[in-house]
Parts: C-alpha cells; structure tokens; sequence
C-alpha cells in the first residue's frame, strides 16, 4: 500500500463519516460544519486525481461561500429541537424504507457492476484536471454550453431582485 | 439556434426596456412584438437559414420534428401573451421582468427541444425551472403565492439534484454525455449488456423527468403550485412548458429505453396508470376550478405518457398534436378563469347568461380537454392511443385510459353544468370586446385542428 492509496482511503473514510454526521447531528450547526468536512475531503479527492483547481474552487465556492451561506441562513431560522417539526410514525417507516430500498439498488449496482472492477482511477497522471486543460476544454468542445449558462445565471439574477425588491 | 439566441436578446431586450419606457401598458405590445420576431427566427431555421452559423460540437442537433414543436410553444405563448397580457400586467410591479423571465423560459424550451447530450438537458431543464420558480411567486403580498414559490423551489432543487446524479451516474457508466449509445448488445437472456451504472443512471433521470411533467407519483407539488401561483402564470406553467417536458423526456428516452430492456416497459405503464388514476379522480372532487385543472393537467401529463411508451413515428406526431390541442384549450380556460370573481364552481352559475361569449368559447376548450369528437383534443388523443397500439402488445392499458377519458368527462362538464343549466349571476372582472374576439379564434383554432388535424401534421413534412 502507497502513499496515495493511504491517502484515498483515509480521505474516503473521512468523507463517509463526515457525511453520516451531517444526516444524524442534532444540532442544524454542527451538520453544516461536518457538510464543510466533507467538502474538504472531496477537496482532498480532486488532488489525488491531480486536478488541483477543481479542488480550489471546491474549497473556495462549497466550503466557504456557500457554506457560509448556509451558516447564516440557520442562525437567523434559529432552528431548535422545540420548533423542529414532530414527523409521525408511518411518514418515518416510509421513508426509512424507500431509502432501504435505494440502498440496496447501489449495493448490488457497485456489486455486479463487473466492468468497472479492473478499471483503476488516474490518480497524478491525469491532467484533464489542471486549469489550462480546462480552459482549453471550455472555450473548445463547450463554448456553447459555457454562453448559454449566463442565460440561467441572467434569469436567476432579475428572479432574485423581482423577489427582493421592496415596492 | 435561431430560436435559442433571439429569445434569449428577447429576454434582455424585455428586462431592459422596463427601465427605458416607464408606460407599464406599452409591454404586453413589446412583448407580442418579440414573439413575432421569434416565431420568423425560428420559421427561418426551419428552411435553413441562420442568423449566426454556431459550432455547437454536437453538443445541440437540430432537427424538424424539434423546429416545429418550437413553433407550436411560440404561437402559443403569442397566443397567451395576447389574450391574458394584461393580467400579467396587473399581478405586481415588474411587468418588464415578467415577460423577460417568459422569454427565458422559451430559451429554456428551445433548447430542450434541440439538445444532444445530457449536459444541455440539464442546462435546459434548469432555465426552464428557475423563472417559474419566480413567477410562481410574482404576488408577493399573497401568503399562497409565496408558499408555492417556495415548496416549487425546493422540490425542484430536490428533482435536479436527483437528475444530476443520474447524470453522473451514466457518465460513470457510459464516459460520455451523449444521447445516442446505440443498440446495446443482447446477452443470452436478451437482457442488454450495459453497465449497471448506466440503467440506475437512467433510473434516476427518469423520475427526476417525471417530477418535471408531474407524473404520478411524483406529482405532490403540482395541486399545490398550480393553485397558489397566481393564473396568468399557472397557464403559462400548465402549458408550454409542460409540453416541453414531455417533448425533452421523449427525446431522452428515445433511443436509451432499449438499455434498460423489460424493466422499461413495466415502470413506464406502472406510472401511467398511477398519473391517470391520480388525476381523473382527485379531480373530481375538487370544488375549486383552479385545482381542478391542477388535477386535470395531472391526467393529461398521464395521456401525454403514451407517447413515450409506444416511442414510434405516429406517438411523434401525436405529441405534437397534444401538445396544440392540450397549450390551446389550456389557455383558454384559464384566460376565462382569470377573469371570473369566484374561483369555485358555483363562481361560474350562470355565465352563460351575464356573458355567453366566454361561456361558449370555455366551452369548446373544455369539450377538447375531454377529447369530445369534433375538437382538436379527439384527435390528440386518438393519435396518442393508436401510436400505442401501432406499437403493439398492450391493449390492455389503451382500455384503462379510454375509462379514465370518459372518467375526465364527469369533471369537464360539470363546469359546463354550471355555466348553462344553474341560476347564478357569474361575476367577472371587465371584459373587453378584443378579449372575446382573441377567445373566440382560440376556439376556433381548436374546431379547426378538430376537423383537419392534417393541417397542422402536413406542416411538419415541409
């Protein structure tokens, strides 16, 4: 076992446990603050496969503008065990077992998906990742793609002072 | 390409001309103007003339069958801007932005109608979404209307986030974002030899689809969107991007439900009759008209669904038909609606009588939301079951939907009940001599395709 495999499962580790903390934290503060975790070790991830400003901008716009976002956003609901909301017992089974079943579709997908068993991540070999390849790759293959997102950020931005705006 | 760059300066052109011209009435005319310049954009790709020549990398392929639906989706909205204009005017402050959010949305529908590679499906689907999102909440001092922005939001966040990681899940699988896998090859038990990432890929895409199109069961939010957004945007939601939906799933699945063999076949008839049975007859206990037409939108989606099941030749022309028939009767309806005082059925006691006008063209669209021969709704529904038995092997659910047509019928007419044969005096908010004369051709557009359906369908061979 290398470096880079100690490295993977140590960061997938994090990764997974982080993710669980997020969904079992009673406390909406600490959820987010295990969410930046895992933003960190997927961070972490996107080094390993060497695709260093992938990771960048994923430590930069997830773990610190939108979770900060998010930070904010809880404080001011001032969300506690009274106010949450009391779900009852059929709605809890359901969902517990709607997400079994999800569940266990992705256990038996990454079991009998046989054709991915020999493939082997590129990890420091890759440079799809680095942030020349990836201009090149935009202004190229996805230009067209890339112009047309500013259509959906346009919109999204009158959407917001359309519902802003004091009248 | 036409279509996607004009809507999109459109839209610009809308937003900005609310800071230049302060006569808030002048927009409904700049924004029927736009649709005009659209619809010759869009006629003029159709015989292969572009305004700008763009290398999309394949990324966007355009062909006629997509052309035309664009065509359909404008007049429509053209359609919809003349007739209710005005009350779009009249729901809040912004009119400028509202109509600039529309012309989005139809950049988000031409583009859905064009897309070759999920990429674009996704960046479709979502500037089709985020101005909904936002017009659904355009009456800000009403506690409804907010409500049913915000659950839109967040179950549309909720459905993107599912499509993305089906997304993912088939780059996983496939290693590319194309459409097009083509035919997979058979294993000795004719099950298609594709990665399990790819089927569960499409799995999730599907339901994130059907979340869009409000099919059952995945149609929690629609009663709830429909009825608090405010009309003029209900019917605009209800109708052209509805249809867009559809058109975008069809093109999605087309050539990929062969990856998912059997299983395909079974999920897609277990949520027909799950949209039809939800639908038909929740709608008939509704006493509010507005949800009842949430409900009825729920039962057409699950009419609009045979398309995808029987994915031949015939299902493409009928999905265009629907389409027509459905966007047409739909803002008819609603214009009407619109104007009344009392959203209930006992609100339209009488019209008949105060205005027989609005009676008889609501009327009309109500006969082809039920399919009534002689309409254009007959005939979409025809093409839809005869695509279905075309393709062969389920007769069986072609009987189920013909029940629940007749089902729709009970619903239909009690609003036409009301109109004609009970005493009440219906109050309706001013109504001008163009508004009848515009609700008057809608309806005789719909008699018009009802007679000759051929001549919208010869239209598309050109």
């Amino acid at each position: 076992m290398n470096t880079t495999e100690i490295l993977f499962f140590f960061l997938s580790a994090l990764a997974l446990f982080s993710a669980i903390m997020v969904l079992i934290s009673k406390n909406p503060i600490h959820s987010v603050l295990w969410l930046v975790a895992v933003f960190f070790a997927i961070s972490g991830h996107y080094i390993l496969l060497n695709a260093q400003f992938l990771a960048i901008v994923n430590m930069i716009v997830y773990a610190g503008a939108i979770m900060v976002l998010f930070l904010f956003v809880v404080m001011l609901m001032n969300l506690n065990s009274e106010t949450e909301p009391q779900k009852n017992l059929w709605m809890k089974l359901a969902g517990v077992i709607s997400g079994g079943c999800f569940l266990m579709v992705f256990v038996s997908l990454v079991r009998q998906a046989t054709d991915l068993h020999a493939k082997k991540a590129m990890t420091s070999t890759g440079d799809i990742g680095l942030i020349k390849n990836l201009g090149k790759l935009l202004f190229s293959d996805y230009v067209v793609p890339f112009e047309i997102t500013s259509v959906l950020f346009l919109s999204a931005m009158i959407g917001a002072i359309v519902i802003g705006k004091k009248e | 390409m036409n279509a996607i760059i004009v809507s999109a300066l459109m839209g610009v052109v809308m937003m900005l001309s609310g800071i230049i011209f302060q006569n808030k009435s002048l927009m409904k005319h700049l924004a029927a103007a736009g649709l005009i310049v659209l619809l010759v954009a869009n006629l003029l790709q159709s015989y292969g003339k572009y305004v700008i020549q763009v290398d999309t990398h394949n990324l966007l392929h355009f062909e006629q069958f997509g052309i035309f639906f664009n065509t359909i989706a404008i007049v429509a909205t053209l359609i919809y801007v003349l007739l209710s204009g005005k009350d779009i005017e009249n729901t809040g402050v912004h009119p400028a932005e509202y109509f600039a959010l529309v012309f989005f949305v139809l950049c988000g529908v031409t583009i859905l109608t064009s897309f070759n590679g999920l990429l674009m499906l996704f960046l479709g689907v979502e500037i089709m979404s985020i101005p909904l999102y936002i017009l659904t909440g355009a009456d800000k001092k009403n506690l409804k209307s907010n409500e049913a922005s915000l659950k839109y939001l967040l179950m549309g966040s909720f459905s993107t986030g599912i499509m993305l990681m089906g997304i993912a899940l088939i780059y996983g699988g496939s290693g590319s974002f194309g459409i097009n896998p083509g035919t997979p090859e058979m294993t000795v038990g004719g099950i298609p030899k594709v990665s399990f990432l790819t089927v569960a890929g499409l799995i999730l895409l599907f339901v994130s689809m059907c979340f869009k199109v409000s099919a059952a069961p995945f149609h929690f939010w629609t009663p709830d969107v429909y009825d608090g957004a405010p009309s003029v945007f209900t019917s605009f939601m209800a109708t052209v991007v509805k249809a867009a939906g559809f058109f975008a799933f069809m093109r999605l699945f087309e050539s990929q439900s062969d990856l998912m063999g059997a299983t395909w076949k079974i999920l897609l008839s277990f949520v027909i009759i799950a949209t039809l049975l939800v639908g038909n007859i929740t709608a008939v206990f509704q006493q509010s008209v507005k949800r009842m037409l949430a409900y009825s939108s729920i039962a057409q989606a699950g009419f609009m669904l045979f398309a995808l099941y029987a994915g031949n030749d015939l299902a493409k022309e009928g999905i265009l038909l629907y389409a027509a028939a459905y966007s047409l009767a739909t803002i008819g309806v609603f214009a009407v609606l619109i104007k009344m005082k009392d959203y209930t059925l006992d609100g339209f006691n009488g019209l008949a009588k105060t205005q027989p006008v609005l009676a008889l063209a609501t009327t009309i669209c109500l006969l082809s939301l039920s399919g009534i021969p002689l309409t254009a709704g007959f005939f979409a529904k025809y093409y839809m079951l005869a695509a279905v038995v075309k393709a062969g092997g389920a007769l069986w659910i072609v009987i189920v939907a013909v029940l629940f047509a007749a089902v729709s019928v009970y619903y239909y007419f009690r609003v036409i009940q009301a109109m004609y044969f009970k005493d009440g005096a219906a109050e309706t908010s001013e109504i001008t001599g163009g508004f009848k004369i515009g609700l008057l051709l809608v309806a005789g557009l719909i008699v018009l395709i009802g007679l000759l359906p051929s001549v919208l369908l010869n239209y598309f061979y050109f």
